[in-house]
């Protein structure tokens, strides 16, 4: 039992091995890949997602991915431009937005849509 | 619970290691992966590209901006959206950032693209010198080993030179027991040649004495008178 339940901060994740895959690169998934999402047809989709591991720790892998994703191609270039700090302020702006809205709705200028 | 974990990891850790070093033996297999020159290429600042390729297939160019425009509109008619005292600051902050960028942006870019080639250029540097560094030592020590070699070179010698030494000790004995043996020989030799000449000076002063000892006085005279004798002969004849 104690076996299983192991807490695994930090280190490279399963199915990585640098002698196969080379340097490691944060932005990739090293697992078995599946189909891409958005080759899927629309009856595929629930049994796609029922593959899908629903850990936080999975959960938290993609979102990391996604950044890293996000940093190499418009962050880390060399000739990165003053696009990436408007994707974090309009995504900021939109996330704020959500976060806000329960107090930002009492704004409304119109009773009747 | 946190130092056990530590230590798990960096039990881990040799093995991640080990696959590094594997790495490099197999490293055709795999692509490295290569960071950007120019970042992807994005429409109005800051919206990626794709996301209008995407729409492009399906409703052509102008496609998404209305579909843009149509949410945009769903979300401010239906006050989803609320156009409150901060969107009209938002909209004098837009403006201030984007006057702003198109303002300094190129000079900017510009400072900064060229901190950043000098920033590159001096790891690159540092990177080959490093490679070039480590390629001096191997060469040296490829030639210290060569060096090595003529070390094995020297020991040969040596050798034949001890092997040299011992030939020219053995000669040198050799020749030292002929001399021992010629001295006693020779010595030998004399010895015997002494007693001889010894025995025969003995022998012929005996005989001398013998001689002498038997001469009586009347031989004396009979042989002074002969030589009277002989000598008036001669006279005569002279």
């Amino acid at each position: 039992m104690a076996e299983k339940f192991q807490l695994k901060l930090g280190g490279y994740p399963a199915g990585y091995d640098a002698a196969k895959h080379g340097p490691y690169d944060p932005a990739r998934y090293y697992g078995k890949p599946d189909t891409s999402f958005l080759d899927l047809k629309l009856n595929e989709i629930p049994s796609w997602f029922s593959r899908r591991q629903k850990t936080p720790q999975a959960f938290a892998a993609a979102c990391s991915r996604a950044f890293w994703r996000w940093q190499h191609k418009y962050v880390q270039p060399r000739r990165s431009g003053v696009a990436p700090f408007f994707q974090v302020v309009f995504a900021g702006m939109i996330g704020f937005y959500v976060l806000n809205y329960s107090k930002l709705r009492h704004h409304k200028n119109y009773k009747f849509h | 619970m946190l130092s056990r974990l530590a230590l798990r990891n960096a039990q881990l850790l040799p093995m991640a290691m080990r696959g590094a070093q594997s790495a490099s033996s197999v490293a055709t297999e795999y692509t490295r992966p290569k960071r950007l020159i120019d970042p992807a290429p994005v429409r109005h600042g800051f919206i990626p590209e794709e996301w209008f390729q995407a729409f492009y297939s399906k409703t052509g160019a102008s496609g998404p901006y209305v579909f843009a425009i149509t949410v945009s509109t769903y979300l401010c008619s239906k006050e989803i959206y609320i156009l409150e005292h901060e969107y009209y600051n938002g909209l004098s902050l837009f403006v201030i950032c984007v006057a702003s960028v198109k303002l300094f942006g190129p000079k900017v870019a510009q400072f900064l693209d060229k901190e950043i080639d000098k920033y590159n250029d001096e790891l690159d540097e540092n990177r080959t010198s490093q490679i070039t560094d480590y390629e001096n030592i191997i060469a040296h020590e490829k030639k210290e080993q060569y060096n090595l070699d003529g070390q094995k070179m020297i020991m040969e010698i040596k050798k034949e030179n001890i092997k040299m030494q011992l030939e020219a000790t053995y000669r040198e004995r050799l020749a030292q027991v002929y001399q021992e043996v010629k001295k006693r020989l020779d010595y030998q030799v004399q010895l015997q040649n002494l007693e001889r000449r010894i025995a025969q000076k003995h022998m012929v002063q005996w005989i001398v004495n013998g001689v002498l000892k038997a001469i009586t006085p009347d031989q004396e005279k009979a042989t002074l008178q002969q030589c009277i004798k002989d000598l008036e002969a001669l006279a005569a004849k002279a």
